[in-house]
């Protein structure tokens, strides 16, 4: 802290008049890829075994995720750091979640009138593990922001106090 | 450097209403200049088209020397702080007091120091992460000013910034002006409809009626040496008392008292024997002893002083006065207090312009 040039300090100062919008954002950002993905999904043949088994669980734990991922979004804004260990969780997630509908539909082949069909075609696969890891990304950036600009601040804060009190002895 | 002059401004609308008539002013750097009048008489309408809000329908502003009677108002480098603060609700107030050089692209840093050195002018530091919602009124009108104070204009344009204030932080906002414009010494023009404010704060006062000015002075000599029955009227409380008095060569003659003339007066009055002028006299210039009769209305003591109004002579001729007794005083309704006029004002009956000795 002692090495921190003029500009660095004032950055950090800022911090203590302005909101953390980046976590903010890159949270929000998440649920846009998240949506990306939740829509994109509905390409597949949906009358297949897979999605009458899990799309239930599928919406009921993306509208979850939305809330969350809002709820960090104005969590992190005010620099509430517990919302960004929160959000780490709901990231790591969106990683598993490619393990589960996405993989097992890419891997299967349902017979129909017309022959074997594919429950997710390649290209739909690589877009769909695409927006979840893009939108798991944004989760662990957002916290990742979070959790060092709230170091920053609290040291801002610190420092402020600091100053006050030395002003009150010194007069 | 930031003079300000204003050429022969006129402002005619569009529906040929003249606002006003032939306007003209030169403002120093660091001058505090205060408009005042009544309401309707164009001062706002005049500081609106300093701004560049109103287009001047005639005339020349200069600033610096350089015209910018056509000149968009963001390009002035004026700030103005309105009476109604116009601060955005939803942002905090370092967001507010920011914002103009945010959409300037200032650089955040630079934003930040400008921010918190107008915020510590202001003693609005504690308040920075606030809503405007969750200040009072005085400190969101600091915050006005704050906003203006970060761009760090040319000119400081005030519109009535106290008027929605209560009558105690009026006062206390006041004396925040008073030692912004001491601490920044910047050039500000204030409008006010309150003489308290113009007398208080003023360099210069321009005291305007009906579009025109009608004098302008510093806040001793519009108070001491008022240019017409207008000025005289308006400046000063309670307002002046006014008699009409005929001018023999020894005395000035009302219906109901007569006042010896000096040598001095006689001087000044010199070409209005025979005539009738207006008197003017006041309130606190009016002092108890003497043998003029006041019957006295009302007594409202103000601790240092006593206001006493009343009339002096009786039915429908009587004249109402107010007087400024000093020390408490105990009349009541009816009474008859005796007093003397210890300064007076004269002025034309026709033209209504103040009579002054004529040096020679």
């Amino acid at each position: 802290m002692a090495n921190m040039s003029d500009e660095q300090l004032t950055k950090r100062d800022r911090l203590r008049y302005t909101k953390n919008k980046t976590s903010a954002n890159l949270a929000l950002l998440a649920i846009v890829f998240d949506v990306l993905y939740f829509v994109s999904i509905y390409k597949s043949n949906m009358g297949s075994y897979y999605y009458t088994l899990m799309m239930g669980i599928s919406v009921v734990y993306n509208l979850v995720f939305m809330l969350v991922a809002f709820l960090v979004s104005e969590g992190s804004k005010n620099y509430l750091v517990q919302y960004s260990y929160l959000i780490i969780a709901a990231g790591v997630l969106q990683f598993v979640r490619i393990l589960i509908l996405p993989v097992k539909a890419h891997g299967s082949i349902i017979e129909l009138s017309d022959g074997p069909v594919q429950v997710m075609g390649s290209a739909q696969f690589a877009r769909v593990c695409i927006y979840l890891a893009a939108s798991g990304a944004c989760c662990l950036a957002s916290a990742v922001v979070g959790i060092i600009r709230c170091r920053q601040l609290a040291e801002a804060e610190k420092a402020a106090a600091d100053f006050v009190s030395n002003s009150e002895i010194t007069s | 450097m930031s003079n300000l002059e204003l050429q022969h401004i006129d402002k005619i609308y569009d529906n040929h209403v003249q606002a006003v008539f032939d306007f003209n002013l030169n403002v120093k750097d660091g001058e505090f200049i205060v408009l005042v009048g009544p309401s309707g008489c164009g001062k706002s309408t005049t500081l609106r088209m300093v701004a560049g809000l109103e287009d001047i329908s005639a005339g020349k502003l200069l600033l610096d020397g350089k015209d910018i009677t056509t000149m968009p108002p963001r390009d002035r480098d004026m700030a103005m702080v309105f009476q109604n603060y116009a601060l955005y609700g939803h942002m905090t107030i370092y967001e507010n007091m920011a914002f103009s050089l945010t959409l300037r692209k200032e650089d955040p840093n630079v934003i930040h120091r400008k921010v918190l050195d107008a915020a510590e002018i202001l003693g609005l530091t504690p308040q920075l992460n606030k809503k405007p919602s969750q200040l009072s009124g005085g400190q969101r009108q600091r915050v006005a000013m704050g906003r203006s104070i970060v761009r760090n204009p040319k000119i400081f344009l005030f519109d009535e910034p106290l008027s929605n204030l209560d009558a105690k932080l009026r006062s206390s906002t006041r004396r925040e002006v008073m030692l912004l414009h001491k601490r920044l010494n910047a050039t500000m023009l204030y409008v006010t409809h309150d003489q308290t404010e113009a007398l208080t704060l003023a360099d210069r006062i321009v005291c305007m009626s009906m579009g025109r000015v009608q004098q302008i002075g510093t806040p001793l000599e519009l108070y001491d040496t008022p240019a017409n029955l207008f000025v005289a009227s308006f400046i000063g409380l309670p307002p002046m008392n006014f008699f009409d008095v005929h001018v023999n060569s020894d005395a000035l003659v009302h219906e109901f008292f007569r006042i010896p003339m000096n040598d001095e007066m006689r001087q000044t009055l010199e070409n209005y024997f025979g005539k009738v002028i207006t008197l003017g006299v006041r309130p606190e210039n009016i002092s108890e002893g003497g043998d003029i009769p006041i019957d006295v209305m009302t007594n409202e003591n103000l601790g240092m002083n006593t206001l006493v109004h009343g009339h002096i002579g009786s039915g429908k001729d009587a004249v109402k006065v107010s007087a400024k007794l000093r020390g408490w005083c105990d009349y009541h309704a009816g009474d008859a207090v005796k007093v003397s006029f210890d300064r007076l004002h004269f002025f034309d009956k026709e033209t209504t312009d103040a009579i002054r000795r004529e040096a020679k």
